[in-house]
């Protein structure tokens, strides 16, 4: 009994100590798992010091088929928040990784999984009977939805709600956080000029609904229409509006529509299929015609069939990332769209 | 386990789910669906009602900004003519995300097997091709705390088994996670696989001579422990305690409990590469060799001479395996390596000439290595060593090598042609015919219908 006295004695002593000490460190910081390193990118943008944020697949992955490795268990086990992209684009490997971590809150359906695609306008649901003789087709849409940097607002909204909720003596920091990201994004959208001229949101409100063009050309300021002071990502492309380009998989559709690229074909016949030589050759007749700028390839796809395109049509092959980290450049969400629109403008530009 | 599956269609799980499901879930909730249906086609309209105002207010709004640009007024800097509301939310995905009555049925999946198999030497009864196997899936999340996985298998023959049924507390505090039902036993690797899930055609010998013709099974209860504070390594340790009604290494008597421990660790080595070792232990009742039963039944003694069914049966296992899949091309190029020990210690009795049984002990080993290597997209090469005894007869022995080609046209579909050299001692042809040598080829073809969930890594 003697023994058991102290034992507890002892326990409660050193549990004391330890509280004392940990009183004394810094506060914890919030452990978010992204699956990827785009989302990651936004959470250190609207999370800052308060949050410790990383991400499961690296830029240089094909999201659909990242390996669940159970070191991704370990750190899920800890994660006080999991950040999805959601539409099933994980659905290969967040399940069995969810379902190994022994973390309750971050199942799909608990409080801390998030999915950051739950308030995105989502492009090419598909409509009718779904089969896979369509190829891998996504049944809720295009998940590719952070190629267009306008999504990146509403996923930083929903990263800082999470936040707040998790940790809410931050709140007003990761607020004032997500509004600085947001203005920091329109203003590399737009270009600066524009942006203080117009302001961000109206430009952006405008760019969602298709009208941000018209309204740009038919405002005249000091005798100009609005379009000649349009800069940032936006202004750089502007000039290539409409060119046409073909890219591996149908991931470019969102970015397309923002920054007017005209995606006439895929490397892939359908999503997921590598291409026959048949579908080859269409393509190569395809681009007989001249008008297509470029191929835009990924950095984790086969190289045959692109370099073959190329040699035949002499075009040339861009191998893009599609996320933070897909190209030593691309070390955060800016940089990223910084290195496409210069890469594909010079491009542009060249042909 | 080597492919990360990957199943998306969830129309077809809708699709599928709600014919097979309509009958009993479905028409019970129809009464149910009125109102509901009403509920939401208002909803649908004012949403409907919403997005046309807000198309309203933008198109007035641009036919002013017209007007105005028409009128030939430069407009100063400070009077930038106003834009619609920022922002207007976006309607949602055509393809809604509550999808009716459909929405909580499982996701449903088919898979099966049709196998070719024949020897180049011999005349076997087995040769000759076969719908091998047939499985089907239901997997579904039952409420915040539990998931179920069921998963039927219809043999050759016809007859349908519950291959398992488990529901999974996902929810337990402490790292850990409960399974009860049927499961395959944690014992190891290749025990956990679904047969169409194999690296090959066939199951390793030492399996088949230690588990029988299918996994380790057993019906109770499972507990897992993700051990803590183990840095970025994945360790973990599995408890089962079932009935099994498994008589090649055991009795198959239901009360005589099958106790198994598995420890397993995963290290990252590299980001292309990680190592898994593993140790179980399992621990059960044998009863008679089927050679006892024979041996007392030859000497006229059944019913004088009972042998015991509840003798000491152990089982240890090692598995080993290391993955190489560079992370920017998993989907092209990636190697397995994974060899698996069977170590099996049992008392076993034996008549002697006087008519009365001795014990003894038996300590017998099988094992493979398997090799795989994945060259293309679509293209695996993998080469099998198998070299096994069998559980009540360490004198028995048997060696075969294999080498197997797997071709995967999408994750949905793979192909397999194997071929395979047996070679047996004297003790172990007795058991197969007296066949002491043995050149077979299999073809196995799997198509894989519905949502199936995602395999382990």
């Amino acid at each position: 009994m003697r023994t058991l006295r102290s034992l507890l004695i002892l326990i409660l002593t050193a549990s004391t100590g330890g509280s004392l000490l940990v009183g004394a460190a810094p506060p914890k910081k919030v452990n978010v798992v992204a699956t990827l390193p785009n989302l990651a990118s936004i959470a250190r943008e609207v999370g800052g010091e308060r949050v410790d944020a990383m991400s499961i697949a690296t830029g240089l992955q094909d999201a659909h088929f990242v390996d669940p490795k159970p070191s991704y268990m370990v750190r899920l086990r800890s994660a006080d928040l999991l950040l999805v992209n959601g539409l099933d684009l994980e659905i290969g490997w967040v399940p069995p990784l969810t379902q190994g971590a022994r973390n309750a809150r971050i199942l799909p359906g608990a409080q801390d999984h998030i999915d950051c695609s739950a308030r995105i306008g989502v492009m090419e649901a598909p409509s009718g009977p779904l089969t896979r003789a369509a190829g891998d087709v996504h049944p809720y849409g295009n998940p590719h939805y952070l190629t267009d940097p306008l999504n990146a607002e509403i996923v930083a909204a929903e990263i800082a709600e999470a936040l707040a909720r998790k940790d809410p003596a931050g709140a007003q920091e990761y607020e004032k956080r997500r509004a600085d990201f947001v203005k920091r994004l329109h203003a590399a959208i737009f270009g600066p000029e524009l942006n203080d001229l117009v302001g961000g949101s109206k430009l952006a409100g405008l760019a969602l609904t298709g009208e941000l063009d018209s309204y740009l050309k038919t405002t005249m300021v000091d005798g100009a229409p609005l379009a000649s002071r349009l800069g940032g990502w936006m202004g750089r492309l502007r000039p290539y509006a409409g060119v046409k380009v073909i890219t591996y998989h149908k991931d470019y559709s969102y970015f397309a529509r923002r920054f007017g690229l005209d995606v006439v074909e895929f490397v892939e016949p359908k999503p997921g299929i590598p291409p026959s030589a048949k579908h080859l050759v269409e393509i190569t007749e395809r681009l007989g015609r001249g008008d297509v700028k470029m191929i835009i390839t990924r950095p984790y796809v086969e190289h045959r069939s692109t370099d073959l395109l190329a040699e035949k049509s002499r075009l040339p092959v861009l191998t893009l990332p599609l996320e933070v980290g897909g190209a030593p450049e691309a070390t955060d969400y800016f940089k990223l769209f910084d290195l496409l629109t210069t890469q594909i403008a010079a491009v542009a530009a060249g042909g | 386990m080597s492919i990360a599956h990957s199943w998306k269609s969830h129309a077809f799980k809708f699709a599928a789910a709600s014919i097979i499901f309509a009958a009993g879930h479905g028409l019970c909730r129809a009464a149910e669906e009125p109102p509901r249906a009403a509920d939401e086609s208002v909803t649908q309209m004012r949403a409907e009602i919403e997005e046309l105002k807000s198309q309203l207010r933008a198109l007035k709004d641009q036919v002013d900004a017209l007007a105005r640009a028409q009128a030939g007024t430069t407009t100063p800097v400070a009077q930038v003519p106003a834009a619609p509301p920022p922002a207007p939310q976006p309607p949602p995905a055509p393809v809604s995300r509550a999808g009716g009555s459909t929405v909580f049925n499982p996701a449903m999946s088919a898979v099966f097997q049709g196998i070719g198999n024949g020897s180049f030497n011999h005349n076997r009864d087995g040769d000759g091709f076969s719908l091998s196997e047939a499985e089907i899936g239901l997997q579904a999340v039952v409420d915040p705390y539990a998931r179920v996985d069921m998963f039927i298998a219809f043999g050759a023959e016809g007859e349908a088994e519950v291959e398992e049924a488990y529901v999974t507390f996902q929810t337990l505090p402490g790292g850990l996670q409960a399974k009860a039902g049927r499961f395959k036993d944690a014992f190891g690797k290749w025990n956990l696989l679904h047969n169409h899930a194999f690296f090959t055609v066939d199951r390793p010998n030492a399996l088949t001579n230690f588990f029988g013709e299918e996994s380790l099974t057993g019906d109770g209860a499972s507990l897992s422990w993700l051990v803590p504070g183990t840095g970025s390594a994945f360790v973990e340790s599995v408890t089962d305690i079932a009935s099994t009604g498994n008589d090649v290494s055991f009795n198959a008597r239901r009360r005589d409990l099958l106790l198994l421990e598995h420890v397993s660790s995963v290290f990252t080595l590299t980001s292309n590469a990680t190592f898994e070792t593993g140790g179980t232990w399992a621990k059960g009742r044998g009863g008679p060799s089927e050679a006892l039963t024979q041996a007392i039944d030859d000497a006229g003694l059944t019913g004088t001479v009972v042998p015991s069914d509840r003798l000491a049966a152990n089982l240890f296992g090692v598995d080993l395996t290391y993955k190489w899949k560079p992370v920017q091309f998993n989907v092209y190029r990636s190697v397995t390596l994974q060899a698996e020990g069977i170590a099996s210690r049992r008392r076993v009795e034996s008549l002697q000439p006087g008519g009365f049984l001795t014990r003894d002990t038996v300590n017998s080993f099988g094992g493979y290595l398997y090799a795989e290597y994945q060259f293309a997209k679509r293209w695996r090469a993998g080469l099998r060593y198998d070299d096994s005894e069998f559980p009540d007869d360490d004198s028995a022995r048997e060696r075969a090598a294999s080498a197997v080609l797997r071709i995967q046209p999408t994750e949905f579909e793979e192909f397999r042609i194997q071929f395979k050299h047996t070679g047996r001692n004297d003790a172990a042809a007795f058991r197969f015919d007296g066949i002491q040598s043995d050149n077979e080829v299999f073809i196995e073809w799997i198509p894989v219908i519905g949502a199936h969930a995602a395999h382990k890594y």
